[in-house]
Parts: C-alpha cells; sequence; structure tokens
C-alpha cells in the first residue's frame, strides 16, 4: 500500500484553502494552507516504509510510524504541524491505538491572547475533539455547520494522522 | 470573504503529485477569483464598485450578472425571505456568492482524474461522486444544542447548507421586519446547488415555516429544521441516514 503526505502553501489574502487528498484504498493527504502574506511551497511525497518527509514546521516523524500493514494493538501518538485557523495558530496530538483513533488533544494554540479569540476557543476545541472522535465512528465526510475553527484543527489532525500512517 | 474552505479530493492512488497539484490549483484560483470580484471588504472589487454607484453591471465581469439574476431567483423561491438588495448597508450578496463560489472550485475539480470530492465552505458543503463508488457521501448535521455533538447524518452527494444562530451569536437580518432574528435555532437545506441551497438555508433560518412549505414544493431541494425547543421537522424526501432517525423528530406531513 502506498501512502504520500503533500504539503503545499500559497499566499492567500482573504481566504484560506485546507485540502486533502484521499485515495482508494491508500489514503493520500494534502495539505494546503496559507494565511496572511506568508508565502510558503514545499511539495513533498512518502512512499510508504520511507523515511517521512520534514516540510515547513511539521516535527520529524519516527520512520516506523508508516507500517505497511496494519500493526496489532499497539497505541501511537503524533502531533500535526501547527495551522493556522483564522484566530492563531494549533496544533493537535492524535493517539492511534491500532486501527481506532483513541484520543485528540490540542498540543499547542497560540491565538494572540485576544479575548474575543480565546472565547472562541474556550468554546469550539473540546467540541472540535469530541466531534474528531464521533465522526470516527459514524463514518462520516465532513460536518455541515462546523466553526471557523474546524478547518484549522483538522488539518492539523490530518497532519498527525498521516504521520502516524493512519486513514 | 474570510472563511475557510476545506477541499477533499478522492483519487487514485499513484497519480502524480503534480497533476494533483494542478487540478487543486485551479480550484484554488476559483475561490480566489471570487473573492476578488465579490468581496464586499476589498474597496476596489468589482462588486464595492457596482454598490458605490460607480459602474455597471454590464460592465462587471460576466460572472456578476450570473450571481445577480441567481440571487433574484433565490429572493423569488424565498418568498423574499432571503433577499441581497434589502440589506442593511447595500447589495450583498455574500450570502449566496460563498456556496456559488465553492460550486466553482468543485467545478475545477471535474476532471477523470478525480474520482469524487467535497469543497466544505466553512460548514457548507458542495460535492461530488461519493466516498465509494456507488455510495453517497455522509455528512453530519451539527446539534445546535450542542456543538459536540451531531444533531443527524445526511447522506447525500451534493449541497448541503446549514443557516442558525448558534455559530456566531444573532447574525441573520429578516428583510421583512429589517431587524436580527430567526424563527430557528438550525436550518439545513439539501439540494443540487451550493449557492442556492445557503440561501434558502438562511431564509429558512429567518422565516420558519413559510419558507419550509416553500422548499417541501421546490424539486430537489429537501430541508430540516430545529426549532428553539428543540422539535425537529423535515421534508419528506430529505435524505437522513438511516440510523441517525430518532425518536424525538417527526417527519413532515
Amino acid at each position: 500500500m502506498r501512502r504520500a503526505v503533500i504539503v503545499i502553501g500559497t499566499t492567500v489574502v482573504g481566504l484560506v484553502a485546507v485540502l486533502s487528498f484521499h485515495t482508494v484504498p491508500a489514503k493520500l493527504t494534502l495539505g494546503s494552507l496559507s494565511a496572511g502574506t506568508a508565502s510558503r511551497s514545499t511539495t513533498t511525497t512518502t512512499p510508504a516504509g520511507a523515511s517521512p518527509p520534514t516540510t515547513g514546521s511539521a516535527p520529524p516523524s519516527p520512520t516506523t510510524a508508516v507500517p505497511t500493514t496494519v500493526a496489532p494493538a499497539t497505541t501511537r501518538s503524533a502531533t500535526g504541524s501547527p495551522v493556522n485557523y483564522h484566530f492563531g495558530l494549533i496544533s493537535v496530538t492524535a493517539t492511534v491505538s491500532g486501527s481506532k483513533l483513541t484520543n485528540v488533544s490540542i498540543a499547542s494554540l497560540d491565538d494572540g491572547g485576544s479575548p474575543r479569540s480565546q472565547s472562541i476557543d474556550q468554546q469550539s476545541i473540546p467540541i472540535l475533539e469530541q466531534q474528531a472522535l464521533q465522526a470516527q465512528s459514524a463514518n462520516i465526510q465532513g460536518v455541515s455547520g462546523a466553526s471557523y475553527t474546524s478547518a484549522g484543527f483538522q488539518q492539523s489532525l490530518q497532519a498527525a494522522l498521516s504521520q502516524l500512517g493512519f486513514k | 470573504m474570510g472563511t475557510i474552505v476545506t477541499i477533499d479530493v478522492y483519487v487514485e492512488a499513484g497519480i502524480p503529485v503534480d497533476r494533483l497539484a494542478a487540478h487543486v490549483g485551479r480550484a484554488r484560483s476559483a475561490l480566489h477569483r471570487a473573492d476578488d470580484v465579490f468581496s464586499t471588504w476589498k474597496v476596489d472589487s468589482p462588486l464595492s464598485r457596482l454598490r458605490r454607484g460607480e459602474t455597471t453591471v454590464s460592465q462587471m465581469p460576466l460572472e456578476v450578472a450570473g450571481v445577480l439574476d441567481a440571487c433574484r431567483v433565490a429572493r423569488e423561491l424565498s418568498g423574499g425571505w432571503f433577499d441581497p438588495w434589502a440589506l442593511p448597508g447595500g447589495f450583498d450578496p455574500t450570502g449566496y456568492v460563498k456556496g456559488w463560489a465553492a460550486e466553482r472550485a468543485l467545478d475545477a475539480l471535474r476532471v477523470p482524474d478525480v474520482a469524487a470530492a467535497v469543497v466544505n465552505a466553512a460548514g457548507d458543503i458542495a460535492s461530488f461522486g461519493g466516498p465509494a463508488p456507488g455510495a453517497p457521501f455522509r455528512f453530519a448535521v451539527v446539534d445546535p444544542f450542542d456543538r459536540a455533538r451531531f444533531a443527524c447524518i445526511v447522506e447525500h452527494t451534493g449541497a448541503v447548507a446549514t443557516s442558525g444562530t448558534y455559530e456566531r451569536g444573532q447574525h441573520l437580518f429578516d428583510p421583512h421586519s429589517r431587524g436580527v432574528t430567526s424563527a430557528l435555532a438550525s436550518a439545513t437545506v439539501t439540494g443540487p446547488e451550493l449557492g442556492m441551497a445557503d440561501a434558502l438555508a438562511t431564509a429558512l433560518a429567518v422565516g420558519g415555516p413559510d419558507v419550509f412549505e416553500r422548499i417541501d414544493a421546490l424539486e430537489g431541494f429537501e430541508a430540516l429544521v430545529i426549532g428553539h425547543d428543540g422539535d425537529r421537522e423535515w421534508t419528506c424526501g430529505f435524505p437522513l441516514a438511516h440510523e441517525s432517525v430518532s425518536s424525538s423528530g417527526n417527519p413532515a406531513a
């Protein structure tokens, strides 16, 4: 099974696009993220078993995190790269036990300290953590009526899951 | 527009990365193009100049006339509950344009390489294909009283738009009373196209039962509403996933 992680960034004013790619049976994840006037452009692929790329601010991930076969129920965690979510930067840690997503939590959050951002964070983040876990059991491909924060959260989560070789 | 758009693309394994990047690049360009033309925040955008009366529709990029026509149709279909011309601050088609722009991004992905795609514009979804051959997409609708939960799951490939007051406080404008209001806690509309679904969901959240009946009579569009008291109603053809039909809900007669 072949798996790839691609990160493409671009310059954006006004719009932020978060992209993810799926393949059948293997899932290919492509994240694209941009904010303000910063311009980044990295494109990398990682065949299974090869050393994953270090892209931008993403922490290097262990080569053993990309299994070619489904591992038995070992518990592994990874943290996605920080993602701009409209009010600041968010980074998500995912924990996987075997083929099940067992925990999702915020690894880091920089909301600039404004009261409005913090109020949104306090409301949204526990909700997003629960939604991610519930979405897995419900087998859904999207959420209607989601929040500002959700796209950044999902993208960092996706990056964490990719590091774990989890689809 | 300052919104966040998530794009999910389903492709065969092994597709060259540069080809994928090109498809996504076109989808992204479509979003930027829409933002450049229709932004009410950019003072020099064609829409801003139109709002100030500095120019006419015939001098605008071609898509402006198309969007204006669609807004007129949405106003008529919603019985006036969606009315970009009645907003404080002047003509503002943003309620239609966000979904319309997502559809333009989706169009850019309709190529042989891409089996299916989902464009999620801050909770309003446009899609084609499915997660597997012959299977529709499954999208959750957020519970307006507990956003950590889902109110229901919709099985529908196409457009799903949800409008309500729970996300950013009271932000819906009633063109009839010219005040801020909402008849419902949450209104979801499914249909073939997201611009119209989004406009109708906005109208439904403000207008309530009157708009519900109009959507029920409309070919191709379905609605689910959640009242401030938690009561749920949905049109006969609303594509609820089987397991999400709870005993608390009653189908509309």
